[in-house]
């Protein structure tokens, strides 16, 4: 029932930690259900949960108590290495600060997590290089992403992330570090992707040109949804 | 996981920080030198105390009778010499041996007297086996065939103030009854060996002299003093040789059995040398743990970001302990480089520890360090086998940090 068509679904989700010892109550009760090829943003000040929701249902975090579903496997109660494994198989991450690995060329960071499924080299070839033109990063697989501008070391986060064709890619404020011509490109980048491949894209952000191009807006205040509108 | 990518992963992220990276590695690699040219000295120090102590007169093993060299008893010669000595021929073990028949007697001169060993040698045999000869001062080793040449000590020749051509008077008990034998003796040589026994307490004959003043016969003798071709063989304690010339109540002994002071000092040095290496790599250690949490907690979100890609927990730790194998690989090259030159250095000025007297045997020379492979393989092995060891901490943590927290904890 849980995974009808649904890629996310969460169950009373609450996560508190302690911050110095003040006990933080950073999601509290969220049920949230993301069906597959939606192009939603979670939006909400600062400290409102976003982050530490899309942690939980990533599962980079655990909740303190309820369940998540993604895609249809109950990940909450999962133990660390099949996490890893799911996480590496069913989800893409797009970071704030692009977090590239410094150390490896823009090619060998795509092709990353397929080295870890063990896709053959062919393939992982044709699908970086695939990938990289499509992002318009063609003639940069070989450099390293201090080499890069911010806007291109965003793509090449983007290509990261869906390289491996997850079925979901969680964005952690993707625009914060872009200025605002790259950002709109970026986010048309991710919005193209999410329309031709059907990937699932969930993503925090506070940038409102980002938020006009999302089809469903979730307001989160306090660790609660506030609200959840879904535009034509 | 995909190993050839954790190398390379490893491999550039220890060359990130090249400077640190230098730092840490040369401060393993100081560690490594250090053990390799401490093992080169004590090497250096144990030939060349195994030498002076065997090449000068004692040879590499001796034959006795049981209970001579306790009591050093006129009448307990070697049985059987002529067998034994046939067998020595005969056995590709050995280069060469002397016979020798020795006793404790009265030397005295018209100014002075005391008590020596005296020691009966065949000049020919001796000239292959001993130094004594090299270390002759005035005079010669038994040049003719005066049978009444006696070749003494430089301190014994002061303390009876002869010089060569003056007469002295040597007096032993004779083997069997017990009589006092008493002979005039003429200096032909006096030798200096700068070690304190041999310089003021030995008077050295001819072999044929002493056997007809101690009544023992032509073929009696106390001692064969035996060089083999392979020196090192003497520390072996299951060498045949042994047990082959141990018969018929005599004893064969190798140099530690007849030095056992000088090879516990030996034993004790390699005691010492892995205590050093303890405590240095103990100290070292506490560095790569550092060096190590420092890179981890530097790039604490990247290994958020790893983990979040969907890298096992085991990976990473993986990567933490191959970078810490990629440190010991610039560690032992910067060692090794560091032991070689500081030991090929050494090797050339020597070290001088002006004549200090250890288990026996006075250091006149400079001790030079002794070069050999194990030193370049056994040292760096167990660097690296260490290094990678003393990752594993590191590696543990960054594999057990969440990845949420990894990335919350960097920001």
């Amino acid at each position: 029932m849980k995974q009808n068509g649904n890629v996310i679904v969460t169950e009373e989700l609450t996560k508190e930690y302690a911050d110095h010892g003040v006990p933080v109550h950073a999601v509290r009760g969220v049920d949230l259900t993301v069906k597959r090829g939606e192009f939603t943003a979670i939006v909400g000040p600062s400290g409102s949960g976003k982050t530490t929701l899309l942690n939980l249902v990533s599962g980079l975090d655990n909740p303190t108590t309820g369940r998540v579903w993604l895609d249809g496997k109950l990940i909450s109660e999962m133990d660390g290495r099949h996490l890893s494994d799911f996480r590496r198989d069913h989800v893409g991450f797009v970071f704030q600060a692009y977090n590239l690995i410094p150390v490896l060329t823009v090619e060998e960071n795509v092709e990353y997590v397929m080295l870890l499924q063990g896709v053959g080299e062919a393939e992982r070839r044709a699908r970086v290089r695939e990938l990289l033109a499509t992002m318009g990063l063609e003639g940069m697989e070989g450099r390293r992403p201090s080499e890069l501008s911010g806007g291109q070391q965003q793509r090449v986060a983007v290509a990261r992330a869906v390289v491996s064709r997850p079925s979901l890619v969680l964005a952690d404020e993707p625009t914060a570090n872009l200025d605002s011509q790259t950002a709109v490109a970026l986010i048309e980048m991710m919005r193209g992707l999410n329309e031709s491949s059907g990937t699932t894209f969930l993503f925090s952000t506070h940038d409102s040109r980002v938020m006009e191009r999302a089809r469903r807006l979730i307001v989160l205040c306090d660790g609660v949804i506030d609200s959840d509108e879904t535009r034509a | 996981m995909h190993i050839p990518l954790m190398m390379k992963l490893a491999w550039r992220n220890i060359l990130r920080n090249k400077r640190r990276t230098f730092i840490a590695g040369t401060a393993i690699g100081i560690g490594l030198a250090a053990m390799i040219f401490t093992d080169a000295l004590f090497e250096g120090m144990a030939r060349y105390m195994i030498r002076s102590a065997t090449a000068s007169f004692m040879g590499d093993a001796q034959i006795h009778r049981e209970g001579f060299r306790d009591t050093y008893d006129v009448d307990l010669t070697i049985a059987h010499l002529d067998s034994v000595v046939a067998r020595l021929d005969r056995s590709p073990l050995v280069r060469h041996y002397a016979v020798r028949a020795m006793t404790f007697a009265m030397i005295a001169s018209s100014r002075n007297s005391t008590g020596v060993s005296m020691v009966g040698v065949d000049p020919e045999r001796e000239h292959t086996l001993s130094q004594i000869d090299d270390a002759i001062r005035q005079g010669a080793f038994f040049a003719g065939d005066d049978a009444r040449d006696i070749v003494i000590g430089s301190k014994l020749a002061d303390l009876l103030e002869v010089e060569i051509g003056d007469r002295v008077v040597l007096t032993a008990t004779q083997a069997r009854t017990g009589d006092l034998a008493q002979e005039l003796f003429r200096v032909s040589g006096i030798y200096h060996f700068d070690i304190r026994e041999m310089d003021e307490g030995m008077a050295v004959v001819r072999l044929r002299r002493a056997q007809t003043m101690l009544a023992l016969g032509a073929s009696g003798a106390h001692e064969v003093a035996v060089a083999f071709v392979d020196p090192s063989v003497a520390q072996e304690a299951t060498l045949p040789f042994w047990n082959a010339f141990s018969e018929g109540g005599n004893e064969a002994l190798g140099w530690p059995g007849l030095l056992p002071q000088m090879h516990t000092i030996l034993r004790m040095s390699n005691l010492n040398l892995a205590i050093t290496g303890a405590i240095l790599f103990g100290v070292v250690a506490m560095g790569i743990i550092n060096t190590l949490f420092m890179s981890i907690y530097e790039r604490m979100f990247e290994f958020g970001v790893l983990r979040a890609l969907g890298t096992r927990r085991r990976a990473l730790l993986r990567l933490v302990i191959m970078e810490a194998a990629s440190l010991a690989v610039v560690s032992i090259v910067i060692g090794t480089i560091l032991g070689l030159a500081v030991t090929l250095w050494i090797g050339r000025v020597g070290i001088d520890y002006g004549n200090i007297e250890m288990g026996g045997v006075t250091i006149r020379d400079r001790i030079y360090p002794l070069l050999q492979w194990s030193q370049y393989v056994v040292y760096p092995a167990w660097a690296f086998v260490l290094t990678t060891l003393v990752g594993i901490y590191p590696a543990f943590h960054a594999g057990r940090i969440p990845p949420a927290t990894a990335m919350r904890r960097a920001m």
